[in-house]
């Protein structure tokens, strides 16, 4: 049972990463990224070739030189999606919602074949792993390096609830989400502020796919596609375009996952995942926490 | 015909042989149909994914396809005529393999020798019979192509049903009593699963007490795992892919399941063991045909494939490489590419030396002599466990 709970928690922290990108981008612009995903596997990817670069480092060194790795990482894949937003969204902006959308399964598949082109069809392997033995905690099995990554993934994301609660650049956000026009009309620079959105959230997903690199050790160029759809699923169950509503929905859908395999069997993972969001979309399209209207982002 | 050349004659040979190769050319006109006719190359054509989750193994088969052709060409071809090799893409996907398969029929194709996972091969089979192009499937493996009772379809890997006798024959030698099957829904995989809990159910020695299906592409299978520890098996068997099979291996290990993990054809790459980590993946048990590994006196040949490709040949290699042998030597003893004569060539080959062993089919079309092995993982590569001879 505590097996099951901590199962859910440490994927569902994975999935609330990638869903705040999401999320802050639709609350900001409308936009589903549906090349979202794919950012995380840049993530990954970058973040093996920054250690490829990095190199030779013992394995004992592996969870400082990997925090090292991580916060590179996230930079990187942070202007990737600021340049993303400028090339494939920004001369959309205008335009119907649904060219927005199709162009955003057109860079998708862009993000996926490229990286196929650049680092080939076969997965690839990372060099460091994050192994390490469990420990029994209240019957469950947990490691060490598990609690650092839902450490690592608590501390970003109560970060991003800082700017976006505390800080100018967060107010000039919540006010282009409420009304693009006007915060132009008042100063903000609503290009740069998008820009700055698509940076935080694709960061974030960076992080979770270094991390996921690094734990599971395995990385693909497809491997953004399912958990883009799982963590837009994780968005539209807490509220998509909501902060901590999103955060709530990963750790929700994680668990509803690690419950669902458990009664159901594994072959009803996926189905009781996006049935719960044809659900969600039917019966509560604002999710949760919904999407509160006056302050949004 | 040599059985296995050990030789790869370097291109410039090639070229010098090509040039003489062509002395029906002066006999016929450009106008004479059939002459023109007899001087067209015999085109092979080869669905594998290309893209795709599978797209890693693609290469594998078509360069080993065409070092076949080089070699069959440089010796002048098959009744004079050339072998020709056209590829297409089925990204192991159904939809995509359909369209492939249409797109080699309308581009002339005579005699298919491509066909990787099951689940794409198997929408190909009636475009290619509709077309009367006699099929030679190298790795696509799953009792439901054997179950469409083709006459057009021959296999010449081991089928679902002697993979699963291999893994029960492997099972009940180590002695294990409880055992959990692990599949990841394509028809090739659950096929083997299914087949193997069939052969555990009969009474006696071992008994299947779960089958676990798992969701492919995914990171996180610890939710199945937990669901496998509680039934507390001594042996799991994985039979899909070894993406997958690498991440299992290791969160099983690490979930610290103490005893013998298993997987199927479909996972012997030696991407599953880095997957895995050296760790995890030392002790693995893996049913799996003949490898260019395993072979004995394959030497040359993995250093000719070397050679033309500057990488080591993986999975299925040597199967792509024995089918387009096959056509050739059914071709040769068809006297030209008619389908039914081909196909009463095929079936007719007694003791066609393969990397597999000598040829013969069985009337159902599929290999007289599975020739699954028990693999096991040392170090960093798969070594012959028990030939279950």
């Amino acid at each position: 049972m505590t097996q099951l709970v901590w199962n859910g928690l440490f994927v569902g922290s994975f999935y609330a990463l990638v869903a705040l990108g999401y999320s802050m981008v639709y609350g900001i612009i409308k936009l589903l990224n549906f090349a979202h995903g794919d950012l995380y596997m840049l993530g990954a990817f970058v973040g093996f070739a920054v250690l490829g670069a990095v190199g030779g480092v013992s394995s004992s060194m592996a969870l400082p030189l990997l925090l090292v790795v991580l916060l590179a990482t996230m930079v990187l894949t942070g202007l990737a999606g600021v340049a993303l937003e400028r090339i494939a969204y920004r001369p959309l902006r205008r335009a119907p919602r649904l060219s927005l959308l199709i162009t955003a399964v057109g860079a998708s598949f862009a993000l996926e074949y490229g990286m196929r082109a650049a680092a080939g069809a076969d997965p690839r392997v990372y060099p460091v792993r994050l192994g390490g033995t469990s420990v029994e905690v209240l019957g469950a099995r947990l490691t060490l390096q598990q609690l650092v990554l839902v450490g690592v993934a608590v501390v970003l994301m109560f970060g991003l609830n800082l700017l976006i609660t505390r800080t100018r650049e967060g107010r000039a956000m919540r006010a282009i989400a409420l009304d693009p026009r006007t915060s132009s009309l008042m100063g903000i620079d609503v290009n740069a502020v998008i820009s700055r959105t698509f940076f935080l959230g694709s960061a974030l997903a960076g992080a979770a796919g270094v991390m996921a690199g690094a734990y599971y050790g395995k990385i693909d160029f497809l491997m953004g596609f399912l958990i883009g759809l799982k963590a837009f699923t994780a968005a539209v169950i807490g509220g998509i375009g909501n902060i901590p509503g999103t955060m709530l929905g990963g750790l929700l859908l994680g668990l509803l996952e690690s419950f669902g395999t458990y009664w159901l069997g594994g072959e009803w993972r996926d189905v009781f995942a996006f049935g719960v969001l044809i659900l969600f979309l039917t019966v509560r399209p604002t999710g949760l926490l919904g999407e509160r209207v006056t302050e949004r982002v | 015909m040599r059985a296995i050349p050990l030789k790869s004659f370097a291109s410039l040979a090639a070229l010098g042989l090509l040039v003489t190769g062509c002395g029906q050319g002066l006999l016929g006109g450009d106008g004479d149909d059939k002459a023109a006719k007899t001087d067209a190359p015999i085109v092979l054509g080869m669905l594998i994914p290309q893209s795709g989750s599978e797209a890693a193994i693609g290469p594998y088969m078509s360069n080993a396809a065409q070092l076949a052709l080089d070699e069959i060409n440089a010796k002048g071809g098959v009744l004079g005529r050339k072998l020709e090799l056209k590829t297409a893409d089925d990204a192991c996907d159904a939809q995509s393999a359909a369209a492939a398969a249409n797109k080699l029929v309308t581009e002339g194709v005579d005699i298919s020798v491509g066909g990787y996972c099951s689940g794409a091969t198997l929408p190909t089979l009636p475009i290619f019979g509709k077309a009367d192009i006699p099929m030679i499937i190298p790795a696509a493996n799953s009792q439901e192509l054997v179950d469409q009772k083709l006459k057009h379809v021959f296999l010449i890997n081991g089928t679902g049903s002697q993979q699963a006798a291999a893994a029960e024959k492997w099972i009940a030698k180590q002695g294990a009593k409880s055992v959990v099957l692990m599949h990841d829904n394509t028809s090739y995989s659950k096929d083997i699963a299914l087949r193997t809990k069939a052969l555990l159910d009969a009474p006696g020695g071992a008994e299947a007490v779960l089958v676990e299906t798992v969701t492919p592409k995914e990171s996180d299978y610890s939710a199945n795992i937990t669901n496998v520890l509680a039934k507390k098996p001594d042996s799991v068997y994985w039979t899909g892919y070894f993406q997958e099979g690498g991440l299992i291996a290791r969160q099983l290990r690490q979930a610290g399941y103490k005893g013998s993990f298993m997987v199927g054809d479909g996972s012997v790459s030696p991407k599953l063991i880095e997957i895995a980590g050296a760790e995890a993946a030392e002790g693995i048990y893996a049913t799996m045909t003949q490898t260019p590994d395993t072979l004995e006196g394959a030497e040359g040949w993995i250093s000719a494939y070397k050679k033309k490709y500057n990488a080591d040949p993986g999975p299925y290699s040597n199967q792509a490489y024995d089918a387009v042998r096959l056509a050739a030597e059914a071709v040769t003893k068809a006297g030209g590419t008619d389908g039914a004569k081909v196909i009463a060539a095929l079936e007719a080959v007694d003791g066609f030396p393969m990397f597999s062993g000598p040829l013969k089919f069985t009337p159902e079309h599929t290999l007289m002599s599975g020739g699954f092995q028990v693999l096991v993982v040392k170090g960093d590569k798969f070594a012959l466990q028990d030939s279950l001879k």
